[in-house]
């Protein structure tokens, strides 16, 4: 299929679709990484503050450091993969409300686009390294400007609550484009769903077209076929008014469920849609489907005839499309109950205990940001991020910054040799 | 060949139409006409043939003869005279050339068949079937013929023109080597003069010097001319050679067209180059194609009713139909695509062969 082929060609499927399992096996990576950092830097922060010699700031050796001293101090808690994922949820629904703040407020996919960056660069980065709350407001703005929505910086920062300045919003900039391997393009499935009800009521006004697949349709059979569905959950006048009801249904669906689950990496846009006008009108989605794919969608395949690219479609859509239904079922917002905002409760407070303190000073690298474009853009092109093994490699560099400029102090320079060396 | 018209003032020789002899009429001319090839006289012809076609005078002869076909008569022998039209007749439709063949032997057959129907006409043995399948051929292979005409045609004149240049370059070279003589001579002379007159003003010490100083001289000049003619020479032969190089491109051009009929075996297929076909960028792909949804002309939405009827957008270019393609191409974009799968399957691949990156990102992980 030719949409099919140019879908694979986008950004969002060669980079940012995953398998359940590899999306699982990504968080805990991160949050594997992130953790020991966590780790290590807030005993570093520790002991610098316990150790008045300005020696100890050096760099430490982290490899025999953490065994001799882990077990005589009491183990940092950190926030599990589950929590991280709760914990970004909870950013994403607020950038949702955050949008409204607008006079007009952000469209819809502005604000989508903005979620899916944060959601993306929370695959590879942890909000225990960098906070999501300063993270958000960048996804934001960056959204704006990649959806072609454009916005002063001023105006931007205005709305934002805390009233950060213009500066603070745009300082992790590159370090969010940098998450997102450059790849802005995110394909949502708000103009497909516009697609589908458009034809949708072509069909029901008797103007349907054929699918080129399956030539024998007519106008009329297609519109006699509309009709003769069974009817939706909730009555409905007319058919136009039941498209009109199911429309804005899945709409509201795309808008939050879709956004705040994982649908996105792990679904296409259109099967997102498909799945999501399941859910709301279930008989108008399926008679929609056969229309396309020439028979009704099952688990078993009704005809085994392997030379129609149809039939394989069907079968594997079948799971794909109820998957993706439960998926996306399954969401309630955290605001909505009692139980969940104790728990995200919980995890703010533990979050605020095992944040990264050299994670926070992110306006640093913005300057020293150029530099590092060009590494980070061949493992773009390779397809592995390694952001949170970054964020050890600046540690360091910023260290060895500080003391350049402490140096001065020293009436006769600097260490000849490096402290590296030195402790060998 | 060249040699004008028969005029043998033979003094009894008779018009065998009206009988009158040369003794009468002295400025008689004999005519002839390739459709019978009786000869008669020119009187006879304009007397005859005038009012249009008309049969042929001499007893049991019945061929219908026009007056602009007689001729004058250039071989003595008739049969000669028949035998050489007929020839050039059939040269001239069985044009082949030597490059259209195959193989050396075919173009042999080709000439053996070709002396085999001059030799049928002459002889008149199976004229009416070897004439049918003479103009068969110049119909079916009319244009062939006619390249190959223009080929030769342009060929002779080429020869021509090449007889001419080295006519001309030998008259020049004659000259110059005549020239050269006279001067060589007048030399030698005041050379000789020279010498004497010299011999004639000095004392007889130095007789023999000056003898020998002049013959010195006179051989150097001869030696440097010699080398000087020898220049000119490879000058005039590297002319000509790259003259004849020039020519023969010109008769080996390939002729298109030539069908292969039957009567002519061995020829080579000539392959008409394909026309080359205009540029398609998308590689057979028509841009518009899509396999799940046919692409209407207009959709009802009352929404969008609006920005049809709007004007001004329309004006600055904006067409709805833009939006209808986008909109149904991403509402099925990736319908058949199952990420699960395919990722599944994309990472197998990478990982049986890991990159540079994954290692370093492993090592990250190990610091």
């Amino acid at each position: 299929m030719i949409e099919d082929d140019i879908y694979r060609t986008s950004s969002q499927f060669r980079v940012w679709s995953y398998t359940e399992q590899s999306l699982q096996s990504l968080r805990a990576t991160t949050n594997v990484i992130a953790s020991d950092r966590v780790r290590t830097a807030l005993r570093r922060a520790r002991e610098a503050q316990q150790s008045a010699t300005p020696s100890a700031t050096g760099t430490p050796q982290p490899g025999s450091d953490v065994e001799s001293k882990a077990s005589d101090e009491k183990p940092i808690d950190c926030l599990t993969p589950e929590e991280e994922l709760v914990f970004v949820r909870y950013y994403c629904e607020s950038l949702l409300e955050l949008g409204d703040e607008y006079k007009p407020p952000l469209p819809t996919t502005v604000r989508a686009t903005a979620i899916q960056y944060l959601r993306r660069f929370y695959l590879t980065n942890s909000p225990m390294t960098y906070h999501p709350k300063k993270i958000m407001a960048t996804a934001l703005f960056v959204a704006t400007k990649t959806d072609n929505y454009y916005m002063s910086l001023r105006s931007f920062a205005e709305a934002i609550p805390g009233n950060p300045s213009p500066d603070e919003v745009i300082a992790p900039e590159f370090l969010l484009m940098q998450g997102l391997r450059f790849t802005f393009d995110v394909r949502h499935p708000f103009r497909g769903l516009e697609g589908g009800v458009m034809e949708l009521s072509a069909i029901a006004q008797g103007q349907g077209q054929p699918t080129p697949l399956l030539p024998h349709q007519t106008a009329e059979s297609l519109k006699q076929g509309i009709l003769s569905i069974a009817p939706p959950p909730t009555p409905s006048s007319s058919i136009s008014d039941r498209i009109g009801r199911a429309h804005n249904a899945t709409r509201e669906l795309l808008k939050t469920a879709a956004q705040m689950t994982d649908v996105y990496f792990l679904y296409t846009p259109s099967q997102i849609w498909l799945s999501a006008l399941l859910l709301s009108d279930r008989p108008l989605a399926e008679y929609y489907l056969e229309t396309k794919l020439g028979g009704p969608i099952t688990s078993t395949p009704s005809n085994p005839d392997p030379s129609n690219p149809l039939n394989e479609i069907r079968t594997k859509l079948f799971k794909v499309l109820s998957d993706c239904a439960a998926l996306l079922q399954a969401y309630t917002p955290l605001s909505a109950d009692a139980s969940q905002i104790k728990n995200l409760k919980r995890i703010a407070k533990k979050h605020y205990k095992c944040q990264n303190p050299e994670g926070a000073n992110m306006s640093q690298k913005r300057d020293s940001a150029p530099s590092r474009a060009v590494s980070s853009a061949a493992a773009t092109d390779s397809g592995q991020v390694t952001s949170e093994s970054e964020t050890e490699r600046l540690a360091k560099k910023r260290k060895l910054e500080e003391q350049k400029q402490n140096g001065p102090k020293d009436m006769f320079g600097g260490e000849l040799v490096p402290d590296r060396t030195k402790g060998q | 060949m060249a040699s004008k018209g028969i005029d043998r003032r033979d003094e009894d020789e008779v018009c065998p139409v009206c009988k009158s002899s040369r003794y009468l009429n002295p400025n008689m001319r004999f005519l002839i006409n390739p459709e019978c090839y009786h000869k008669m006289c020119e009187s006879c012809v304009d007397r005859i043939f005038s009012s249009g076609p008309s049969n042929c005078p001499v007893a049991g002869c019945r061929k219908t003869l026009r007056k602009n076909r007689f001729r004058a008569q250039t071989f003595e022998d008739i049969g000669v005279e028949r035998e050489v039209d007929i020839r050039r007749r059939v040269m001239q439709i069985l044009n082949r050339r030597e490059e259209e063949f195959d193989t050396k032997r075919n173009y042999d057959d080709f000439l053996e068949q070709r002396e085999e129907i001059i030799a049928n006409l002459v002889s008149r043995t199976n004229e009416a079937k070897t004439n049918a399948q003479l103009a068969k051929y110049a119909t079916e292979n009319e244009q062939s013929i006619r390249a190959n005409l223009a080929l030769e045609e342009q060929e002779a004149t080429s020869f021509q023109a090449r007889m001419t240049l080295e006519q001309e370059e030998a008259q020049r070279r004659r000259q110059i080597a005549r020239q050269e003589y006279e001067n060589e001579r007048r030399e030698l002379q005041a050379g000789r003069e020279d010498m004497l007159s010299r011999l004639a003003s000095g004392t007889t010490a130095d007789a023999n010097a000056i003898a020998r100083e002049s013959s010195k001289v006179h051989l150097k000049k001869s030696s440097a001319r010699r080398s000087e003619e020898e220049r000119i020479r490879l000058k005039q032969a590297a002319l000509r050679g790259s003259e004849t190089k020039r020519g023969t491109p010109l008769s080996n051009s390939e002729i298109a067209g030539a069908a292969d009929s039957g009567l002519i075996k061995g020829l080579k297929k000539i392959k008409t180059p394909e026309l080359e076909k205009p540029y398609d960028p998308f590689m057979g792909l028509v841009p518009e194609t899509r396999d799940y949804f046919t692409l209407q002309e207009s959709y009802p939405s009352t929404f969008l009713e609006r920005q049809r009827q709007n004007v001004q957008g329309s004006a600055g270019g904006y067409d709805l139909r833009e939006y209808y393609s986008r909109t149904m191409l991403e509402a099925f974009a990736g319908l058949g695509v199952f990420v699960e799968e395919e990722v599944s399957k994309r990472e197998a691949e990478k990982s049986s062969k890991p990159t540079a990156t994954e290692g370093a990102a492993i090592a990250a992980a190990s610091e």
